[in-house]
């Protein structure tokens, strides 16, 4: 039988003195009865009840100082839920294993719903929101610190610049309707050893080509056009402020969990993420480009003659330094493909 | 007050304890030894640990203060220090106020430094005025909601004596930051060697101070705790955190050293190797990238354990010396503790803890936490010359200021014991 009444010591909260007390419930009161004859009593809600744990002894918190504390953690138990006293949920549903790999399955899930739908819901949004003067600054800021390292001055000259120019505003014209179009710019560079064959896209409407792709594309124009229609989806479609961030969104969410786990590895998933990102990014992009192509009168086709040339290049002039440049994206075969099969009317 | 911590001879009385003769009234126990037991166990955190991680993703970190309680509550109550436990009597809702402030305060200052440096350098500006207050704050509200036997502990120090405390870690840092801007190689430039010097020299000069700023706050914390009429002091000097911070430097150096020869005969090794392959046979080419490749991938493990070595042992070496040092320096009139972790012991649960939180993908942590928490509580013990029924409680006020213990959490600090 249950008894009504436990053994416990009390603390008064105004000296560390151990009172022994019997403990009982009364009404909505907790009651003490002390060796001497005396009688505390507290309203129970003035109670903290200790969490059910497989060690260690039973302390109530008394609300205003002092505690009172049980050695025998089962006798405990057993007269609390005689009471019909129960622990929070929360508490409870860590008691039971299955309650808690539940609950360890339903953190996978909504850790990876959120890494895959919302983290890029909450990055467009938060992008949405951006001003354009913010994008034209960071793009600015990125485009002068590619200046002062991968990008040098450039050997085209400055009437093929017009040229190209010239043919890829009229190719924007075709493609978009006045709404649609972003403002952009076209630079010229050298991408020396780091970037070679390459273009980039960033924030603001800076699209970079470099010199090493305007020689790999020697005569063909036409495939000029598609990879500048390609940047200018990354342009349009803003997926360098996307990526920006989801990355800082990825980082913030896994230094909450990871908690005082060491920076390494907090920074890690983050890194990922953002590679990750990319891929989608680029068939959005390549989208965009077979759309410009099309409406200047194009055959996406001519891009395969892009990734052609690209993997015809010899190893040493491979260039992946930048993730976001056009030479460091992977699956060449799949995107060949979707060239292919746009240039055949699918 | 000495406490004599030689040990005794076998089967001698307890150790001597020299105290006032005027203070030893008839009746006064003799002195006691409290040792700190840790009743808490991994499967039973590891629950908690899912179900704090699950809600606070689940919305979006509201509750991350909510958790914390949980979790210090947990390790409080498991911890006993001579048969009773320490209790933790936090209010998350209160908590949760002061963690949005801070987490404001932090947004602002990330976005800040985006931006641009003139906004970057007032966040940075605005953070180092307001750190002391809430560092202080927090130390109040951690010994405020910390209790053993129904009384609650205090931090007596002042706001006024954080702030000195961090003027000089402060000064260093922001020297630093505008010594840096001052003196900025131009991108591309050959830097001089006179330039690098003074590039690195703010920067050395912390490094070399910093065991001191540690030592000021060391005994700002240690100086101000208290319980009943008990207040600590902190006997430790400068030159003992210098000794433990010099030691742990030269072991990392060690370890470094041997890391390097380590990488160094597998790459060796690996272009013995490769020069074997390329002189077997002209066809053999895809052989001799393999190996290269294989050298490689062999280095960049080897490097990463390196690391992880590394850190753990050197990680539990300080850590363990560093308790033992600051702890057996702090005592009050009546009370002192003795702490013996063993730094091998520390040190090598460290790596083993990390090499299975790696193998399980993490799930193994609460399991290492619990395990560090253990050997490192039940290596303390406290010593008095009085018995524990004579405290008495002093200063009712309990700090309700709950935004500095966010803060400690979020900038990383653990101000915690």
């Amino acid at each position: 039988m249950t008894p009504a009444a436990i053994q416990a010591r009390l603390f008064d909260g105004r000296t560390a003195r151990a009172q022994p007390v019997r403990l009982s419930v009364q009404g909505d009161a907790l009651r003490a009865a002390g060796e001497d004859g005396s009688g505390h009593s507290w309203p129970l809600r003035d109670l903290q009840w200790p969490e059910t744990t497989r060690h260690g002894r039973r302390v109530i918190q008394l609300r205003g100082g002092g505690s009172i504390e049980c050695d025998d953690a089962a006798a405990f138990d057993a007269w609390r839920s005689a009471l019909g006293q129960r622990d929070s949920w929360v508490v409870r549903a860590q008691q039971h294993w299955r309650a808690t790999l539940a609950a360890l399955a339903l953190l996978l899930g909504v850790a990876a719903a959120g890494y895959v739908w919302g983290v890029p819901w909450a990055a467009d949004r938060v992008v949405a929101l951006l001003p354009s003067t913010a994008e034209a600054a960071i793009g600015d800021a990125a485009l002068d610190s590619l200046r002062n390292g991968l990008l040098g001055p450039t050997a085209t000259p400055m009437a093929r610049q017009a040229a190209l120019r010239d043919s890829f505003a009229r190719a924007v014209a075709a493609a978009y309707a006045e709404h649609e179009r972003v403002p952009w710019q076209l630079h010229f560079h050298s991408g020396g050893k780091r970037l070679g064959a390459n273009a980039l896209a960033l924030p603001g409407g800076h699209i970079v080509i470099t010199d090493e792709m305007l020689a790999l594309l020697q005569g063909q124009d036409d495939t000029v056009i598609g990879v500048l229609g390609h940047e200018y989806g990354h342009v349009r479609l803003r997926h360098g402020m996307r990526a920006v961030v989801r990355a800082t969104l990825i980082s913030a969410a896994s230094t909450l969990a990871l908690g005082d786990v060491s920076g390494l590895l907090a920074a890690a998933p983050a890194v990922l993420a953002h590679l990750g990102y990319s891929r989608d990014a680029e068939r959005e992009a390549d989208a965009e480009a077979v759309l410009m192509l099309r409406a200047s009168g194009v055959s996406p086709a001519v891009m395969v003659l892009l990734f052609e040339r690209l993997a015809a290049q010899p190893e040493s002039a491979r260039a992946d330094s930048l993730p976001i440049a056009l030479a460091s994206h992977p699956a060449d075969a799949e995107r060949i493909a979707f060239f292919r099969a746009a240039a055949a009317g699918r | 007050m000495n406490i004599d911590t030689t040990a005794p001879a076998a089967g001698a009385a307890p150790p001597a304890v020299g105290f006032d003769i005027a203070a030893a009234l008839p009746g006064t126990p003799a002195p006691q030894r409290w040792p700190l037991r840790f009743v808490g166990s991994g499967s039973e955190y590891f629950r908690i640990w899912i179900v704090n991680l699950l809600l606070t993703l689940v919305t979006l970190g509201l509750y991350y203060p909510f958790a914390k309680v949980r979790r210090l509550r947990y390790f409080h109550a498991a911890t006993e220090v001579g048969g009773h436990p320490l209790s933790f009597h936090a209010d998350p809702w209160k908590m949760l106020r002061g963690y949005l402030l801070v987490a404001v305060m932090v947004a602002a200052y990330s976005l800040a430094g985006q931006f641009s440096p003139t906004a970057g350098g007032v966040a940075f500006l605005l953070v180092a005025l307001l750190w002391p207050a809430l560092w202080h704050s927090s130390m109040r509200f951690r010994m405020a909601n910390t209790g053993w036997r129904g009384l609650r502990f205090r931090y007596t120090g002042t706001c006024t004596q954080a702030y000195k405390v961090f003027l000089m870690p402060v000064l260093g840092v922001a020297a630093i930051i505008g010594i840096s801007l001052l003196t900025a190689i131009e991108p591309g430039v050959q830097p001089t060697g006179q330039q690098v010097l003074v590039g690195l020299l703010p920067m050395l000069l912390f490094m070399a101070l910093f065991p001191w700023f540690f030592w000021l706050i060391k005994r700002q914390q240690h100086d101000h705790y208290a319980l009943g009429d008990e207040q600590t002091r902190f006997e430790v000097g400068v030159r003992g955190i210098y000794g433990v911070g010099l030691r742990s430097f030269g072991l990392f150096l060690g370890a470094l050293a041997v890391l390097v020869l380590v990488v160094a005969l597998v790459g060796v090794g690996g272009a013995m190797l490769l020069g074997m392959g390329e002189r077997g046979a002209d066809t053999g080419g895809g052989a001799g990238g393999l190996i290269s490749n294989l050298t490689g991938v062999i280095a960049g493990v080897s490097v990463f354990l390196g690391y992880l070595l590394i850190l753990t042992l050197v990680g539990g070496y300080f850590t363990a010396r560093l308790q033992n040092l600051v702890w057996n320096g702090t005592r009050s009139a009546h009370v002192g503790f003795s702490s013996k972790v063993s730094a091998k012991a520390l040190g090598l649960l460290w790596l083993k803890n990390w090499v299975l939180t790696i193998l399980t993908l993490g799930l193994y942590y609460p399991f290492a936490s619990i395990a560090s928490a253990r050997m490192r509580l039940q290596a303390v013990e406290v010593l008095s010359d009085i018995a524990p029924e004579t405290l008495v409680a002093r200063g009712a006020a309990l700090d309700e200021s709950a935004a500095g213990d966010a803060a400690g959490d979020l900038f990383g600090f653990d101000v915690g014991l």
